[in-house]
């Protein structure tokens, strides 16, 4: 029981503790480095908690259930928990090798590591959205981290006004819920959202939708999303894209396949469709940019599609195939803006790594995030999806051949007079290259626990259907 | 904005909103109030020096200065209640005494973890307007 | 009276998004807080009952719903928060660029863009 409350303890009074220091201090940012580590540990063995003895839960205050907030941990919420948090932390652990250039970043970052611990590990309506918040406020500050703040502050405001609009979208479809439910409890709510009126329920997953489309950076609801981060450091990009975007797959996951699973299904059609754009949308504008952090964030824009597509599908084996293409998704590209911005031999290599496993090559984790996509397709026997994701793969292998060659090939990138990059910095990017492979050669944790939520989602699916 | 009417005003109603925040500090558990309000209240009697005697004065009689580190100890003092009770092997945010328990009483107050707690956001919540203040005041040049 | 609360969040939420959509920052931000105040009131509307405060109840006593109070305090205290960080940002874009008007920012990112490739394409 105090495994489930520990991580996030640790890091929120980590996170307090170190606003009160300058961060630009190295002990101060090996303090955070060590709080986050130690955060992640603790996830960790819950983790390992979870997958041996289920679900742990836990009512705050020993209240009653139903009266207390409830804190939980399932296999779907530790998996985007300790994936997450070691995004944060080898961000942070980047940056700090590089030289932190605030006194307020290594704080920032462990207040959105707990604001995501506890987003993850709730039970409760209302809880996640001030966890929601808490992991927000941080990423608005961090996007105009770095120099040439002047320059992105203007992108800062609009990335923050249309989170804050989804944020707000979001909180009225958890008053509906409450007002049709009378709970807060995410279990409880299920239940008796199933036997609701079907219209209001419809509303109610709309606005979800919209809110977690906000945050994910979906087609229509993604023009915020380019310039945050082509304008952020290299570090704040992957925190950004590997963690902060985890939100809306998690959500989308959690809230459209064990809360909504029949408005999800109503709506399955819309969302192949919106998935599908989002795919070519991102595939086609990736295309035609040249700047590597431009490419990689119109990349996002496509690869959440994918996650979209998965979840309408639907059924234990596209939510499978969500769970493995966002956890693969979310490495890659904490990978790719980490190497983007590094210069020297060997980045080369750890940049190949992440676009190969962005395009599904072997031996990345990329590939296995490919095929379960593919047997998600099979599994709707939609010709149409199939070549939709053929063609998806097949564009997203051009494009990240394409920035290879530009940023890595041409002389005078190489040796046009910029000095290489720090060699732990190259370290770092390597052995975070090393992870993405080690999970394509041997992905069997991964898979096992991706199969354990999506069993657990496709079981609450199943359970409520009528 | 410095008149006569102001300033009186401004005098006169300090000391009370400092008063009233620490009754709805301390009135919280049987009436109305809270941490948060309290807080709310005693940054309003702040806007009221900042806005009818100026940044510079304002600084001179309260540690302004020290608003970021208030606001970030009251923030430690309610984890740390909050989570104490791990030590003890309690869900988080257990209250102590527990409820059956004869509580220690001061006049209204009652001296459980709770208050504690809402002490902790008092800090937090009036660190922050008063932080913030402090900021937006910086921009008139001419009074600074 | 959750049909007066509806009518009330609609015209908040309308008149937010309405502000929202304007160049200058400010409205926005105005705009925003309206929307904050909107999802607040559908938070109170969302459990609406008539009742004492169930601080010490009696058994037959009608109570309130003390879970929408406590949500919508901590929504208020969340839409404060974000409203002072909205602001902050708003007035950092005002000193760096003097201007508090999204399209004129925008042009004059457009501008300074243009710049920067014709240095690229020149050396």
């Amino acid at each position: 029981m105090t495994l489930l409350v520990l991580p996030l303890a640790v890091v929120w009074l980590g996170a307090a503790l170190l606003a009160l220091l300058d961060g630009r201090r190295r002990f101060v940012g090996w303090a955070a480095v060590a709080v986050l580590g130690a955060n992640v540990a603790g996830l960790a063995a819950l983790g390992a908690r979870v997958t041996e003895d289920g679900r742990q839960e836990l009512v705050t205050g020993n209240w009653p259930r139903g009266v207390g907030i409830t804190l939980a941990a399932d296999e779907l919420g530790i998996i985007f928990a300790v994936l997450s948090s070691a995004v944060l932390l080898v961000a942070l652990l980047y940056e700090v090798l590089a030289g932190v250039r605030s006194r307020t970043f290594p704080s920032l970052v462990l207040f959105m590591a707990a604001g995501l611990t506890g987003l993850f590990l709730t039970g409760d309506l209302f809880n996640f959205f001030v966890f929601f918040e808490l992991s927000m406020i941080p990423a608005y500050v961090l996007s105009v981290y770095g120099d040439q703040a002047r320059r992105k502050i203007g992108a800062a405001f609009i990335f923050a006004v249309v989170n804050l609009l989804g944020s707000f979208i979001f909180l009225i479809s958890v008053a509906g819920t409450y007002h049709v439910t009378g709970t807060l409890e995410m279990r409880d709510a299920a239940e008796r959202l199933a036997d609701a009126e079907p219209a209001s329920v419809m509303l109610i997953a709309v606005g979800v939708f919209v809110a977690f489309g906000v945050k994910l950076g979906l087609f229509p609801f993604h023009f915020w999303l380019p310039p945050i981060y082509v304008g952020a450091t290299p570090a704040v990009a992957a925190i950004l894209s590997g963690a902060l975007a985890n939100i809306g797959a998690y959500g989308l996951l959690r809230f459209g396949a064990a809360l909504l699973p029949a408005e999800l299904e109503l709506g399955a059609r819309a969302l192949v469709v919106i998935g599908s754009v989002s795919i070519l949308y991102g595939a086609m504008q990736a295309l035609s940019r040249r700047d590597v952090r431009e490419v990689l964030a119109y990349s996002s824009i496509g690869q959440a599609g994918y996650i979209l597509v998965a979840l309408a599908v639907g059924g234990r084996v596209g939510f499978f195939a969500a769970v493995v293409y966002a956890v693969v998704n979310s490495a890659n590209k904490a990978l790719l803006f980490l190497t983007a911005g590094l210069r020297g031999w060997l980045v080369g290599a750890a940049f190949v790594v992440g676009a190969f496993s962005v395009a599904g090559v072997p031996p990345s984790a990329g590939f296995f995030g490919k095929v379960a996509i593919f047997q998600a397709g099979v599994a709707e026997e939609s010709i149409a999806l199939l070549v939709l994701l053929f063609v998806g793969g097949a564009l997203s292998f051009v494009y990240m051949f394409q920035i290879y060659q530009h940023a890595f090939w041409r002389p005078e990138a190489s040796a046009g007079g910029r000095e290489p990059s720090p060699a732990v910095l190259r370290g770092l990017t390597l052995g975070l290259a090393g992870v993405v492979v080690a999970f394509g050669i041997w992905p069997e944790p991964l898979l096992a626990l991706s199969g354990g939520a999506a069993d657990l989602l496709a079981g609450d699916a199943g359970e409520s259907a009528p | 904005m410095r008149t006569i009417l102001t300033e009186t005003v401004a005098r006169l109603l300090v000391a009370p909103a400092f008063a009233v925040a620490a009754a709805i500090l301390v009135k919280g558990y049987a009436d109305v109030g809270d941490g948060f309000a309290a807080g709310v209240v005693a940054g309003l009697g702040v806007l009221l020096l900042f806005a009818a005697f100026g940044a510079r004065a304002t600084h001179r009689v309260l540690p302004v200065r020290r608003a970021f580190a208030v606001a970030v100890s009251g923030l430690l003092v309610a984890l740390v209640v909050g989570f104490a009770p791990l030590l003890a092997g309690d869900p988080p945010f257990t209250h102590r005494p527990p409820p059956e328990e004869q509580v220690v009483k001061l006049g209204t107050l009652e001296l459980i973890s709770a208050v504690a707690f809402d002490v902790g956001v008092f800090a937090l919540v009036l660190g922050v307007v008063v932080g913030s203040l402090d900021y937006a005041a910086r921009v008139r040049k001419g009074d600074w | 009276m959750i049909l007066l609360f509806s009518g009330v969040v609609a015209v908040l939420f309308g008149t937010g998004a309405f502000l929202m959509l304007k160049a200058d920052l400010f409205r926005v931000v105005v705009g925003m807080v309206m929307i904050s105040n909107a999802a607040i009131l559908a938070l109170i509307g969302s459990g609406l009952s008539r009742g004492a405060a169930p601080i010490h109840p009696l058994p037959d006593d009608r109570l309130s719903d003390p879970l929408v109070q406590a949500m919508a305090l901590t929504a208020i205290v969340i839409g404060f928060a974000v409203t002072a960080l909205l602001l902050a940002i708003a007035y950092r874009v005002y000193t760096s660029h003097e201007s508090v008007d999204l399209d004129e920012l925008s042009r004059e990112e457009v501008r300074r863009e243009r710049e920067l490739e014709r240095e690229e394409i020149s050396p």
